[in-house]
């Protein structure tokens, strides 16, 4: 390890000779140990489901914070280190304020996912003599959900920028087994009460301990209500039609 | 002084601004909007020129009509495209109306304490089909009207369009009520008359009249399409429709 | 401020087809506060003149007393009424006299004039405060509404209309122009002046 990739691991923007940035590479690997997370996307909203990983049971469980709100129409669920999300999520909060202050209008999902992506690469950059802003890229993978002129429609972002569109997408470590089963399991025509018990289910299957109302949580983004995280009771009967 | 000798206060002053005279006007029908401006530019007794456009069109479905001082005017109009194509980039569509009023509202707002010395009214069609007429303050105060007129001939011509347009001062026939929108022949007979009337009885307002018309996609153009001298610029003719009208008016 | 937003007021008259028509508003402000919303401005000078005086309101009321005055000594000597043209150059030269400290009234008058042949022929004329003649064809305008007079007028007025149907525009013009002005308006009074009747008709207005 060490020796394979010695001097190119210093610099976080140092490309190895085999054009890679190790740093960013390993950013990436950090989200695979990140609570799984799931997102899908129905013609009727998007629905957003993450795992919460209650290590004590002194631990409260409504304290684990995975799925925040971007504004009234866009929401977006974690996977890595978290507390890196706090600096994308609030850009994106503000970037998605700023549209509607100047525009009158709401954000589009793919505007809101690229500003969030501008910030990515930002790490060890420095203005003229200042320090730079950030050391590192941040080590967390967005879901991005949302609904504009286009419809409903999710994003995932990764730690090199780069946001793909999906259909339904599974991050953190239970990633690859849940992505296989989503894939045989989401269609086009989803109703978003399919799209839910789809994301238990998934959850479910990859998760160690039993899934219940604690240890989940699960929000969607409707036309009608716009982001909205489901309360216990909600979810709770929700679990009950699994 | 270096002599030792006071030297007598003097007071030097610039002003940044000049009034450049003309008038600007917009109605919004149903289904399309009458954006219309004269095109003499003065300054004081002398005119400058006698055309030089007031009325821009900015995207496939927005024009807008800029008044009062001229140089100020270009360069909030080319700053204004500036936007649109910025925003164009970023977010991968046209501006929409209502959005591109909130902007002119920002960007003139930013200018508090040196305002940009415009008149603005923003005409065309909104994301629901509707014809939509924004007038503006220099800074930035705003508001969504069916017509509006500004600029040195603003006070002869409102009171008369709120008579013609809005039926001000008349009652109905009973069981009758009074259509809440114009067709577009009569809107467009209302904008010349406005405008040969201002040019009468005012100094500032004449020489040429260049009326854009916007209508709609999928709405008729009323005849407008077949009228005589009248100039189609849409992009596309199966999308939102623009024509220009020009017309002379009196040069003394 | 112009000392005609002092107290307010508008006043414009119109040719029709034989005959005329001057119209008013009824506002008496001071500044910004509504006084009075029954305040005349027009005034009958013979049978068929008539003047309207919007300006300073006393003024208004002493020249109101000055014309009764002169035209009484008029009709002693000459012992016979005035004819409008007359009339004008008799407001002309009353404002002349005060030619460097004037009246704040610019005088707006209708009236029809009787021909050599008998029959009337309708007449207009306005001056400025110190007593310059317009004699218009077709409108006079007057009054701190006055720009949104001429541009309604100019929009609405056409040749030979109708008694009728010059009333109706000229109660229109003066309608919308003053609920344009801050300074005039609270009510209106059109005066309709044909060969056999003079009609005056008193509007209800917007009391804002």
């Amino acid at each position: 390890m060490f020796l394979t990739r010695s001097e190119y691991d210093r610099g976080v923007n140092t490309f190895s000779p085999e054009g890679r940035l190790f740093q960013v590479e390993y950013a990436i690997e950090a989200i695979k140990l990140g609570s799984t997370t799931i997102g899908v996307r129905t013609p009727e909203g998007v629905v957003l489901g993450v795992e919460k990983r209650v290590q004590s049971p002194l631990l409260e469980a409504s304290s684990i914070e995975k799925i925040m709100e971007i504004d009234r129409h866009l929401g977006c669920a974690m996977s890595g280190l978290t507390a890196d999300a706090r600096t994308m999520i609030d850009h994106a909060r503000v970037t998605a304020q700023n549209h509607a202050f100047t525009y009158d209008e709401r954000i589009k999902v793919e505007s809101v996912t690229q500003a969030v992506c501008d910030l990515a690469l930002r790490f060890g950059e420095s203005v003229h003599d200042e320090d730079a802003l950030m050391s590192r890229p941040f080590g967390v993978a967005l879901l991005i959900a949302g609904i504009d002129e286009n419809g409903p429609q999710l994003f995932h972002t990764d730690p090199s920028g780069t946001f793909v569109r999906y259909d339904a997408k599974a991050i953190g470590s239970g990633s690859e087994a849940a992505q296989s089963e989503l894939q045989d399991k989401w269609h086009k025509q989803m109703s978003l009460q399919e799209a839910q018990i789809l994301t238990l289910r998934v959850l479910k299957q990859v998760m160690e301990e039993k899934l219940d109302h604690h240890n989940v949580q699960l929000a969607q983004v409707t036309p009608d209500k716009g982001f909205e995280i489901i309360n216990e009771v909600r979810l709770k009967e929700i679990i009950d039609l699994m | 002084m270096p002599d030792g000798s006071f030297a007598h206060s003097q007071q030097r002053s610039f002003n940044p601004y000049t009034d450049n005279g003309g008038t600007i006007l917009a109605i919004a029908g149903a289904d399309f909007t009458v954006i219309a401006g004269d095109t003499r530019q003065s300054e004081g007794y002398s005119i400058q020129t006698r055309y030089a456009p007031k009325v821009f069109r900015l995207t496939d479905r927005a024009v807008l009509a800029v008044n009062g001082f001229a140089a100020d005017g270009n360069m909030f109009v080319k700053k204004v495209k500036q936007r649109l194509e910025w925003y164009r980039h970023a977010h991968a569509k046209d501006m929409p109306l209502r959005a591109i009023a909130r902007l002119i509202q920002t960007m003139l707002y930013a200018q508090r304490f040196f305002p940009y010395y415009v008149y603005n009214i923003l005409g065309g069609i909104e994301e629901d089909g509707t014809g939509a007429v924004y007038s503006f303050d220099p800074v930035g105060s705003y508001e969504r009207e069916a017509c509006r007129a500004a600029g040195a001939a603003q006070s002869l011509v409102q009171p008369f369009l709120d008579n013609q347009i809005y039926f001000k001062n008349q009652t109905a026939a009973p069981g009758q009520s009074h259509p809440t929108h114009l067709p577009l022949p009569d809107v467009l007979a209302i904008v010349i008359d406005s405008f040969t009337s201002a040019t009468e009885r005012h100094i500032e307002v004449g020489d040429g009249l260049e009326i854009y018309v916007v209508v709609a996609k999928g709405r008729s153009p009323q005849g407008l399409d077949t009228m005589r001298g009248v100039q189609e610029m849409s992009a596309r003719p199966d999308g939102d429709r623009m024509f220009v009208i020009r017309r002379d008016l009196k040069k003394d | 401020m112009s000392i005609m937003e002092y107290n307010g007021g508008s006043v414009i008259a119109m040719v029709g087809k034989e005959c005329v028509a001057i119209a008013s508003d009824l506002r008496l402000g001071n500044q910004a506060l509504g006084i009075s919303s029954n305040f005349q401005k027009i005034f009958p000078m013979t049978d068929r003149i008539y003047l309207g005086l919007p300006g300073l309101a006393t003024d208004v009321t002493t020249l109101r007393d000055t014309f009764r005055y002169r035209l009484n000594m008029y009709k002693i000597k000459e012992e016979r009424e005035i004819e409008p043209e007359t009339f004008a150059h008799l407001v002309s030269s009353t404002l002349y006299e005060r030619r460097f400290g004037p009246w704040f009234i610019e005088p707006v008058m209708a009236g029809l004039e009787k021909t050599p042949s008998g029959a009337y022929k309708p007449f207009i004329a306005a001056t400025d405060l110190i007593g310059c003649i317009n004699f218009a064809k077709d409108f006079v305008v007057a009054g701190t509404a006055s720009s949104k007079l001429f541009g309604v007028a100019e929009g609405l007025w056409e040749p030979d209309l109708e008694p009728e149907d010059l009333f109706e525009t000229c109660a229109q013009t003066l309608l919308n122009a003053v609920d344009r002005d801050a300074y005039s308006g609270w009510g209106a009074e059109v005066y309709l002046i044909t060969k056999d009747k003079v009609i005056k008709r008193t509007l209800k207005g917007r009391m804002d």
